[in-house]
């Protein structure tokens, strides 16, 4: 039983960093019907970049690293959006998926390249939390934190501000936002930039707790792909929420079965969702 | 007089296929223009290429004597250019209150938003009652009015509304049509479109017909309702 519950939130805290990046991931195909192949590729940039600017590179603190990774990720992601994905956004599906995917192997062949597959590691430890059956690491709380807090600005951020609001209206009907005098492709370039922000940002989270390679990305970008079916697909709330169950049943599976089925279980369950709740568990979302 | 919208002779359309042959059409300053046209004649893609949502192949489009054949259409509102369009084409997925506030979405009209949040509340005191509701769901007279009232918002130098009356019930037809003569009585210049052509007529100043992708006749609204191929092919008289 102790340690069900210390698997179980150990799972729930992972889970809000997992929610995160899928958060990224469920906001550009909400916004522009695009799926983002590059995700995984990356979260691992965002890996690459805390720990190149934190302790074992630059040398700043791995929290103050983690801005910087937000700013580079925004911007990062405004260039892709011009590079491979304006041009075929008016395209079949087909076009963005497979526009995505060149440039998902395009960071991993020049990543693997640069900084070869050997995985890397941050090294990084504030203490921990002891308490009961628990035993967390402040690693975990703070990434946990850190996640919620993107994700409560980002909400404030699409709700109460004009230039979310205005992201949220090109979402909706990209042609009466011209008409209305939005800037449309601005508009578009700012909310794949946001999306690859969080990615990043999640990768640099979870650069904080486990060591990474430039391959890392795959798996954790599999997570997101569950998490927005889980939580409906351009839904960032119902991200955040599935990102908490899948880390659950993450943190709870391998207390009764070998964690090879973890991955097995994860996807048993998108394909039922697929199958029976295509808007996503909490609906909302467009199947 | 003086002309604040000038389309010279501009050919447009589909890709491969042409709509639109050497139409040109003039605005003049707080007049109320219609525009009159069988279906499908190209009154929409007119409209549509006014703003810059499509280019003309051929053609220019001037505003204030600036050439603005080349310019964005977010950069055209930025000016004051604003299209009620076809459909409202409404943000269905926000609320009503959040569609006035994106119609304010230009520097122009944020500076105006207060006043022009109030008279869009007198015109429309319905969409008053319902700020918080998704614009999706209400009412297609609602969602007109909306539409209108959004396109207010952004405060125009030159209103342009596509289908006004479209699927209206009489009596909001009726309230429309007074709210563009309160509107033209304000000074604001106009282009219109509307099924409605015998209203049209009698509301606007001046009116082109457009038939087969050119325009076939204009002139003072009045003449063009004693017309005689006019009365025939438009008002059915
Ligand atoms: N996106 C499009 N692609 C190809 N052809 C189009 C497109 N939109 C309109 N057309 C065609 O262009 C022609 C003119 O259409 P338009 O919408 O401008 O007509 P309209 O005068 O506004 O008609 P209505 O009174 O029915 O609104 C029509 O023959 C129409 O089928
Ligand atoms: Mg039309």
């Amino acid at each position: 039983m102790d340690q069900f519950i210390a698997s179980l939130a150990d799972g729930l805290l992972l889970g809000f960093v997992y929610g995160l990046a899928a958060m990224g991931l469920t906001l550009i195909f909400g916004v522009m019907d695009v799926i983002n192949l590059a995700h995984g590729p990356i979260i691992a940039l965002g890996m690459f970049a805390v720990f190149f600017l934190g302790p074992p590179g630059l040398g700043l603190h791995p929290y103050v690293a983690l801005l910087v990774v937000a700013v580079l990720g925004l911007i990062f992601g405004a260039i892709i959006y011009f590079i491979s994905v304006h041009r075929i956004l008016d395209g079949p599906h087909l076009s963005s998926l497979l526009s995505t995917f060149s440039v998902n192997m395009m960071i991993i062949g020049v990543g693997t390249a640069i900084f070869t597959t050997t995985p890397k590691n941050m090294d990084f430890s504030i203490g921990g939390l002891a308490f009961w059956a628990l035993n967390i690491p402040f690693t975990r709380l703070v990434g946990a934190f850190i996640a919620v807090l993107v994700a409560a600005a980002l909400y404030v951020f699409l709700y109460r501000t004009q230039q979310g609001k205005a992201i949220r209206a090109v979402a909706n009907n990209r042609a009466a936002s011209e008409l209305m005098g939005i800037p449309s492709t601005m508009t578009l370039a700012l909310s794949f930039g946001i999306g690859t922000m969080l990615a990043a940002v999640s990768g640099a989270i979870i650069a904080t707790f486990f060591s990474f390679s430039i391959l890392s990305g795959g798996v954790y970008e599999l997570k997101s792909f569950v998490i927005v079916v889980l939580g409906g697909l351009g839904n960032p709330t119902g991200a955040l929420l599935g990102g908490l169950i899948l880390g659950a049943l993450e943190g709870i599976v391998p207390v009764f079965l070998p964690v090879s089925w973890v991955p097995v279980i994860e996807f048993v369950l998108f394909v039922l969702i697929l199958m029976y709740r295509p808007n996503g568990l909490f609906g909302g979302g467009r199947s | 007089m003086t002309t604040v919208l000038e389309v010279n002779n501009v050919s447009s359309g589909y890709g491969e296929v042409q709509i639109l042959w050497d139409t040109s059409v003039k605005l003049e300053k707080g007049k109320l223009t219609s525009l009159v046209g069988a279906n499908g004649v190209g009154k929409t893609t007119l409209m549509r290429t006014i703003m810059g949502l499509l280019k003309p192949t051929k053609g220019t489009v001037s505003f204030h004597g600036q050439d603005v054949t080349r310019m964005s259409a977010h950069a055209k509102a930025a000016h004051g250019l604003i299209l009620v369009p076809e459909g409202r084409q409404l943000f269905t997925e926000m609320t009503v209150y959040e569609n006035l506030e994106m119609g304010a979405f230009t520097k122009r009209a944020k500076e105006n938003f207060a006043a022009n949040l109030d008279r869009v509340y007198e015109m429309f005191p319905r969409l008053k009652e319902r700020l918080d509701q998704k614009s999706g769901t209400m009412s297609g007279g609602e969602q007109q009015m909306l539409a209108v009232a959004r396109g207010l918002m952004a405060q125009p130098d030159i209103l342009m509304i596509d289908e006004l009356s479209l699927g209206l019930a009489p009596f909001l037809v009726l309230d429309l049509f007074e709210i563009l003569k309160r509107l033209k009585d304000d000074g604001l210049t106009m282009l219109l479109v509307e099924q409605n052509v015998q209203m049209a007529l009698a509301v606007s100043d001046y009116a082109y017909v457009l038939a087969d992708g050119k325009v076939e006749l204009e002139g003072p609204s009045r003449e063009l309702a004693q017309n005689e191929h006019v009365r025939a092919a438009y008002l059915g008289i």
